[in-house]
């Protein structure tokens, strides 16, 4: 049996560069950098820190769906459940109406609502175990954040939580591919979202792993990860089922690869096997030839591991092409949002494919010469001609995942 | 898809179904499945007194199971996963440190598995600042860290996955496995769930409704009880990767599925629904059940009935909430260990009902966040 083929025929975003799809690709192209010093940075437990934060209007605030008995949204569920609303609106469907019934939703994260754990810290000291109230349960569960947006939509198909860190967005796209694929659902919500943390901002500087400024990937003086808070959403859908209700087709999802580095916790096994072993996955379960690929979509986070790694796996799988195929890096431009990042990701390579034009990698001076020769499509984004998109992403403990999209059918 | 099949991946059927070839378990009344099915038919519990909220497995050391490197570093919760994956991995004869690392990957399903590391790195950062707190906490903080060092201690590189889908995760797990083997994105597959509740998680459950202060002293079990620490291991393959290594499998999955429920009153619906999916995802009927095994929190009548409706007509035998009086309440690990005393018992059917032995058994959970899932076995 053939797998079914799977479009994508919503998209929605929370992101510092805005929620709006027109807004975020206009500032995307101008290579608009949105990392900027945090409002209050002790809130990530610094004196001073960059992110890209987004600013929630009270229109934005109260247009949020909320489900019975849900009690308070935290951060990172206002954002996902708006990117969620936002998705399946762009998607023309309504909540509660007969297509949710065996519609789904995989979500990924990587600490969800991670402040509450910021809470009882801060209040442990004075109060210890009488910190923590009946509510504690059910917010630490991430679960909860899947489980919102499902209850506002009246989803009733198969709602999964995945944490694979920083691929969680790509890793829930690829399983949601998987249900529509193989006929389980016809129509699928999925991608990821995270907030900003006192967790990672702490952990990677203690790794003097966070740049002291803005991230610069790929380039010689990259000095490591700038973090940002977001949300993104899909929904995807089987193709005769988007084309029966004569739905609008950003591009078509062909396939996936993975992999897994088991090499380290958290360091990137540096000669980017894992990353190689994904893209030829994706490649060869695709279908998809070296030359048919127009554009890749970087996890270039800006530390040095990562793009050494990843720019070394490019040229391992492209060989001769590599200079021909620009690849860039949003996370310049709106900060590496963790479990959001991939799947903000898929979004710009959905629409990189719609308007037939590449973003740029922003912030980049001069790329570090022991990449070799790439195009990193540095300042602002250009037209191109575009068939075949790549989105990798990689997550702490190796966790590789290759997206392939493909022009609307 | 074959290491040296090229093109576009089939997608199998579910009725296409994958083989189980090893357990590994590690449980307050027992780490051998044997052992643990005697303690259950005895009526044992694992709840002590002194211990009136959890059960815990007494002198755990993971040295005694697993070699590990670094172990010393990871949280209780990743060590018993660790120790039964080994053990698992053993009991399939199977060995990822070669070329078959390649071709094994890892699902986990674990929500609150990093939950006490990531509690303990935020305190210490804010007691003792960030020059004092150590730096390689962090990493093991995030949800998926579990299953990462999990995969990372045996070379699992074909993926490595995390859900958190309570306790319906665990069965959730075993689906996104079969589909990963169907595809040929790996030839075997670990699925693996570990609970070692916190203090902070048994404060706020208390305080939630989900467990009791005395387990002990309820009756008839019910819905009262306290939490219970567990880790579960299976190794899933292809049946041609079983048959390669001449490996007989235990059972199978013939199929799964997953719904969701939007109410609590309608969670015992959609769990039927995810039944009667899982049935149809493999042609078959309620009939050809000898055994619907169900885990849900806060499961009583409502359960009952709804699930006795999906039985009507077959002679099958519905067991509700079996384990919580004796294991406790084990979050995501509790699908795994329904699953593998329903193979148990599959296996050592030898009734001589009209038309044979049945078979096939149905396992199904739901969590009281709304996930419903359910999977349908065959005996190896």
């Amino acid at each position: 049996m053939s797998p079914r083929r799977v479009v994508i025929t919503g998209c929605g975003l929370s992101t510092a560069a805005g929620g709006e799809l027109q807004q975020f690709w206009r500032s995307l192209m101008a290579g608009t950098c949105h990392i900027h010093p945090l409002r209050t940075p002790s809130q990530v437990g610094l004196e001073s820190a960059m992110g890209a934060e987004i600013e929630l209007t009270e229109q934005e605030l109260g247009s949020v769906e909320v489900g019975s008995g849900d009690g308070e949204r935290g951060r990172c569920a206002l954002l996902a459940s708006l990117a969620a609303q936002r998705a399946w609106q762009d998607a023309g469907f309504r909540a509660n109406e007969e297509e949710c019934e065996r519609a789904g939703l995989v979500l990924g994260t990587t600490l969800g609502e991670e402040r509450q754990i910021g809470d009882l810290s801060q209040r442990w000291p004075a109060q210890e175990f009488s910190a923590i109230d009946e509510s504690f349960f059910e917010r630490s569960d991430n679960f909860r954040l899947a489980a919102l947006i499902a209850r506002a939509l009246g989803l009733g198909g198969a709602v999964m939580l995945n944490a694979t860190a920083c691929s969680s967005g790509n890793a829930a796209t690829a399983w949601a591919y998987d249900l529509i694929a193989s006929g389980s659902s016809d129509v699928m919500l999925a991608g990821g979202a995270d907030t900003l943390t006192r967790v990672t901002y702490c952990g990677f500087s203690r790794m003097s792993a966070l740049s002291k400024s803005v991230c610069r990937p790929f380039d010689r003086q990259r000095d490591g990860v700038s973090f940002g808070e977001g949300a993104g959403l899909l929904v995807l859908e089987e193709l005769e089922h988007a084309r029966r209700r004569g739905a609008r087709i950003y591009a078509e999802l062909a396939g996936y690869g993975i992999s897994n580095d088991a090499y380290h916790i958290t360091a990137p096994e540096q000669s980017g096997e894992g990353f190689v072993r994904a893209m030829q996955q994706a490649l060869a379960t695709t279908s998809t030839a070296l030359d048919d690929v127009s554009y890749i979509s970087a996890h270039g986070t800006g530390t040095s591991y990562n793009d050494l790694g990843e720019t070394s796996a490019i040229r391992t799988v492209f060989g001769a092409r590599t200079s021909q195929i620009p690849v860039s890096s949003i996370k310049s431009m709106l900060g590496h949002t963790n479990g959001a990042a991939s799947a903000i990701e898929t979004i710009a390579c959905a629409l990189a494919l719609n308007h037939q034009a590449i973003p740029p990698t922003a912030n980049l001076n001069e790329p570090d010469p022991a990449f070799g020769s790439f195009d990193f499509v540095p300042g602002e984004g250009r037209a191109a001609r575009l068939t075949t998109c790549l989105n990798l992403s990689a997550g702490f403990g190796g966790f590789n995942v290759c997206l392939v999209l493909k022009q609307a059918p | 898809m074959s290491r040296t099949q090229a093109g576009a991946v089939s997608m199998p059927a579910q009725t296409v179904p994958i083989v189980i070839t090893g357990v590994g378990l590690l449980t307050p009344l027992g780490d051998t499945l044997s052992a643990l099915s005697g303690a259950l038919q005895s009526g044992q519990t694992a709840f002590r007194d002194g211990q009136p909220r959890e059960a815990r497995i007494e002198d755990f050391d993971a040295a005694r199971y697993a070699a590990v490197r670094g172990m010393r570093v990871y949280n209780r919760t990743t060590q018993l996963a660790i120790c039964a994956v080994k053990r698992a991995l053993d009991d399939a004869r199977l060995d990822t440190s070669a070329e078959l690392g390649e071709r094994a990957g890892l699902v986990m399903a674990s929500t609150f598995g990093h939950l006490d590391t990531l509690i303990s790195y935020d305190r210490s950062l804010v007691s003792n600042g960030l020059a004092r707190t150590n730096p390689a906490l962090m990493p093991l903080a995030l949800s998926s860290a579990p299953g990462a060092a999990t995969a990372l201690a045996f070379h699992l590189k074909a993926f490595s996955l995390t859900l958190s889908d309570g306790s319906a995760g665990a069965l959730d797990a075993l689906g996104l496995a079969c589909r990963l083997l169907r595809t040929g994105r790996a030839d075997s597959c670990v699925v693996v769930s570990a609970f070692s509740p916190s203090t902070e998680l048994s404060q706020a459950a208390f305080r939630a409704g989900i467990i009791t202060a005395s387990p002990l002293a309820s009756a008839d079990g019910g819905n009262d009880t306290g939490f219970g620490e567990a880790a579960v291991a299976l190794v899933l393959e292809r049946p041609a990767s079983a048959e390669a290594r001449g490996v007989e499998p235990l059972g199978a999955i013939c199929s799964q599925s997953s719904r969701f429920a939007n109410d609590p009153g309608e969670r015992w619906l959609r769990l039927g629904q995810a039944c009667e999916d899982a049935l149809q995802g493999s042609q078959l009927g309620a009939g050809e059940l000898s055994l619907l095994s169900c885990e849900a929190q806060l499961a009583g009548q409502g359960a009952r009935q709804a699930l006795e409706r999906l039985l009507e007509g077959s002679s099958a035998a519905l067991t509700l909430g079996a384990l919580l009086p004796a294991l406790g309440e084990t979050l995501d690990t509790g699908g795994l260990l329904q699953t593998v005393l329903a193979l148990d018992q599959l296996r050592g059917d030898r009734s001589e009902a009209a038309g044979g032995p049945r078979k096939h058994a149905l396992v199904c959970a739901a969590s009281h966040t709304g996930a419903c899932s359910a999977l349908l076995l065959a005996r190896g």
